[in-house]
């Protein structure tokens, strides 16, 4: 009885996992088909010499040796650390300051929030198009506000000291995403908290540094990978303002400028591939030593 | 009493929320899949008889072919232009309709890659229109070869295509394209502005050696500071534009027949010096200033930063561009003058004629096209009959000899009249006789931007001539025989 008993709960249970696997089974699909294969076949193709029209051949690390000895994937390499060593904290201080404006109990908040994070939906495109509008050495806005105050506006991407700091500057224009995540950790944090602090006597910047800060890190840990993230892959704005040789002088040639000319502009996917594949290990070793600090800094639970 | 199933025993008629759920996934994603698996059925026949050239099997269906066409882009009525043209071709007892015209693929996606995908897929579309040199693809077997269809055709015998722009489809002996229009490069200069210095602004007038048009060049060049307010003449700078003045300095870039690339011979060096040169004397050898003080580099046409071009505004004497641009500059309103006219290109210390460049329409069929003789059929019938209705949307020089020789761009004539206008066209198709080599290389956009580097760095001073065409041409003939290897 026992026995039949177990059968039947094993039945139903083989049953239920059935069932489980069939409502993942899309996302399974979807997982296989557009993330899985091609990593998997950007993996093989980087060991290839392959055009799409012809059938890969095998190259061994070729790829991998010629990418060592191209002085456009040093160049590229330094553009897009320097642009992801600067574009996230600043970001980050300036997404994190907005969130804090935004959550400051005034008239019309929910305007100003959607105000803040319309950029973000803004395509790319127009994005980079209105700011190239906006940094017109002679008469953009920027530099009429800049030379305002008495200063000399840089001609930015006309110029190969100043057009990668354009790109950073344009960088900021997405902070509406990670500036929502922000605000919806800022108002996890219990009231309670900075209400001791205060009747402890806490400054308001105490407040900040010892209670809003410390409570907020694993969401900084969240917008800190995302952002290391993105800005290895910053593509628009870069082929936009600086074309496949990353004008001025090779100063906004970014990496991932670099794989698109690669494979869809000369036809080397092999050699993309392996450029993607280095992106790909390089990101996922950033990412996990930045999870390996996390420890030190990241403080878990309230 | 109301029947109950256990679970897992269903009545033959009863469908219970789990069942229905998993009879919905299952019908997803058979759906999903059947979704992302290829048609072997096309909505085309073959054209009867002969197998095609592009390696397909052909069966025997004499009525009705339809075709798929694709062209990079365009504004709608250039591509609705197409689709007349197609119901020309279809009314001409062809037997041929046009069933399918793809006007560009939209700002997510580039039309290479569609192109790439489609004849990955095995599924290309039956003839296109290309902004790219055949040769560039053919070197990898993208396209068909068209000699025979030629061979056979009603006007595209090779003996109707001027040879220069042909070669523009040239890949080891066999011919990969058809230059349906081949708008040349001029001089477009300010009449009114020249006549203001005292300078005739005649066309035979003009500027007739490099150091001529830099002479001329500096008597409109003015500072205020470090903004540059007027210019004559921007010494050369683009990368495409850099084939017509090597030619005229008795250089070239590259050697089809020898497969070899000259990036860094002498009169190359040369040219890329007296540009940094024209830049010291003229422009404060501050290339940086120069393009952050205005639009004096975007060709005549506004530029990313918003700005209207300087040549409008009267602040820019002369500037390079093609055939198109002596339409497309009403595009922008000029401010207080109108009179504009066009001249040669001069030739430089080291050359000894003039030449001109070309910037083609190319029609090419796919290997694997469906239909390769109807494609070519349709192709022959556009660069011929097509083309005045081409020319109504966008005036590009008609390259085949057949085609019409009594078009002018009616925008020009809506100016300055049809005089003008009449000779403005033929002052570009001369130029096509006397076009620089172009577009020949099958890496060729690799060669365009490592030039466009090298110019980069000599007019920012990072670079010698010297030393960034050395590298320009390390560069790309290692990338040449690296394809040719393969």
């Amino acid at each position: 009885m026992n026995r039949l008993r177990r059968s039947g709960a094993r039945s139903l249970g083989r049953r239920e996992a059935l069932a489980g696997f069939l409502f993942v089974a899309p996302w399974l699909v979807a997982l296989a088909v557009f993330h899985l294969y091609p990593i998997g076949a950007a993996t093989y193709l980087s060991f290839t010499e392959y055009d799409v029209l012809n059938p890969p051949e095998w190259a061994g690390v070729d790829n991998y040796v010629d990418m060592w000895n191209d002085d456009a994937v040093w160049l590229a390499a330094r553009n897009s650390l320097f642009y992801a060593l600067l574009s996230v904290p600043i970001g980050l201080a300036v997404s994190l300051m907005l969130a804090l404006l935004l959550n400051r109990p005034v008239r019309g908040v929910g305007i100003h929030r959607t105000l803040f994070y319309m950029p973000a939906v803004v395509p790319p495109v127009a994005g980079t198009i209105v700011f190239l509008l906006l940094m017109e050495p002679r008469s953009g806005l920027l530099n009429t506000a800049i030379e305002s105050v008495g200063l000399d506006g840089p001609a930015w991407f006309h110029d190969p000291r100043w057009a990668k700091w354009g790109l950073i500057v344009l960088s900021l224009w997405g902070v509406g995403a990670a500036t929502l995540i922000f605000l919806a950790g800022l108002q996890e944090i219990p009231q309670s908290l900075l209400e001791a602090a205060s009747i402890d006597g806490a400054s308001s910047w105490q407040r900040f540094l010892r209670v809003t800060l410390p409570l907020l890190t694993p969401v900084i840990l969240f917008n800190l990978v995302i952002g290391i993230i993105y800005s290895f892959q910053v593509f628009d704005a870069a082929m936009i303002v600086g074309g496949p040789t990353g004008e001025p002088n090779g100063s906004t040639l970014m990496y991932m400028v670099l794989i698109y000319r690669s494979a869809f502009r000369y036809f080397n996917m092999g050699y993309a591939s392996a450029q993607a594949m280095v992106l790909f290990l390089v990101i996922l070793a950033v990412t996990a030593a930045i999870f390996g600090t996390t420890r030190r800094w990241v403080h878990e639970g309230i | 009493m109301k029947r109950r199933n256990r679970p897992g025993q269903m009545g033959p008629m009863v469908v219970d929320r789990r069942r229905f759920l998993q009879l919905l996934g299952a019908g997803g994603a058979a759906a999903f899949l059947g979704a992302c698996g290829g048609s072997e059925e096309t909505t085309t026949t073959a054209s009867a008889g002969t197998s095609g050239t592009a390696g397909t099997t052909t069966t025997a269906a004499p009525q009705a072919v339809g075709l798929d066409f694709w062209l990079p882009g365009g504004s709608d009525p250039f591509c609705g232009a197409f689709r007349t043209v197609g119901d020309n071709f279809a009314a001409s007892g062809s037997g041929i309709t046009i069933e399918e015209v793809l006007c560009g693929v939209g700002e997510d996606e580039d039309f290479t890659e569609r192109i790439l995908a489609s004849l990955a897929a095995g599924s290309p579309p039956d003839a296109v229109i290309i902004w790219s040199p055949p040769v560039v693809l053919a070197s990898r077997g993208a396209w068909a070869p068209l000699d025979d269809l030629m061979a056979s055709s009603t006007y595209s015998q090779l003996e109707n295509w001027p040879e220069g722009v042909l070669s523009s489809c040239r890949w080891d002996g066999k011919i990969y394209g058809l230059p349906a229009t081949a708008s040349s490069y001029g001089i477009f200069y300010n009449e009114e502005l020249l006549e203001s210095k005292g300078i005739s602004s005649a066309r035979d007038d003009f500027p007739k050696t490099w150091d001529d048009l830099k002479a001329m060049s500096a008597e409109f060049v003015e500072w205020d500071g470090d903004t540059l307010v007027s210019a004559g003449f921007i010494p050369p700078y683009d990368a495409i534009e850099s084939a017509i003045w090597s030619a005229t300095n008795g250089g070239i870039l590259y050697d089809a027949d020898a497969k070899r690339f000259r990036l860094d011979s002498d009169q190359n060096i040369e040219m890329l010096d007296y540009g940094l040169r024209w830049l010291n004397e003229q422009y404060k050898g501050d290339w940086v200033a120069l393009t952050a003080s205005g639009n004096f580099t975007g060709g005549g046409y506004v530029d990313d930063n918003g700005r209207p071009p300087a040549f409008h505004a009267g602040d820019h004497a002369a500037l390079v561009n093609g055939f198109w641009f002596a339409s497309d500059v009403y595009g922008v309103e000029f401010d207080g003058w109108e009179r504009w006219n066009v001249a040669q290109f001069p030739v430089g210390p080291s050359g000894t004629s003039t030449a001109s460049g070309f910037w083609p329409n190319w029609c090419a069929i796919p290997s694997g096209s469906a239909n390769p003789e109807a494609a070519f059929a349709w192709l022959d019938y556009l660069v011929v009959e097509g083309m005045r209705e081409w020319f109504s949307q966008v005036p590009d020089i008609p390259t085949n000899r057949q085609a019409p020789d009594d078009l002018f761009p009616q925008a020009i004539a809506d100016q300055r009249g049809d005089e003008f206008a009449s000779d403005i066209t033929r002052f570009f198709t001369g130029q096509l006789e006397v076009a620089a080599p172009m577009w020949t290389c099958p890496v060729q956009d690799f060669m365009h931007d490592r030039i466009s580097e090298a110019i980069d760095a000599v007019m920012l001073k990072t670079a010698t001539p010297r030393e960034a065409l050395t590298a320009a041409q390390e560069a790309s003939q290692a990338e040449l025989d690296d394809l040719l290897a393969g």
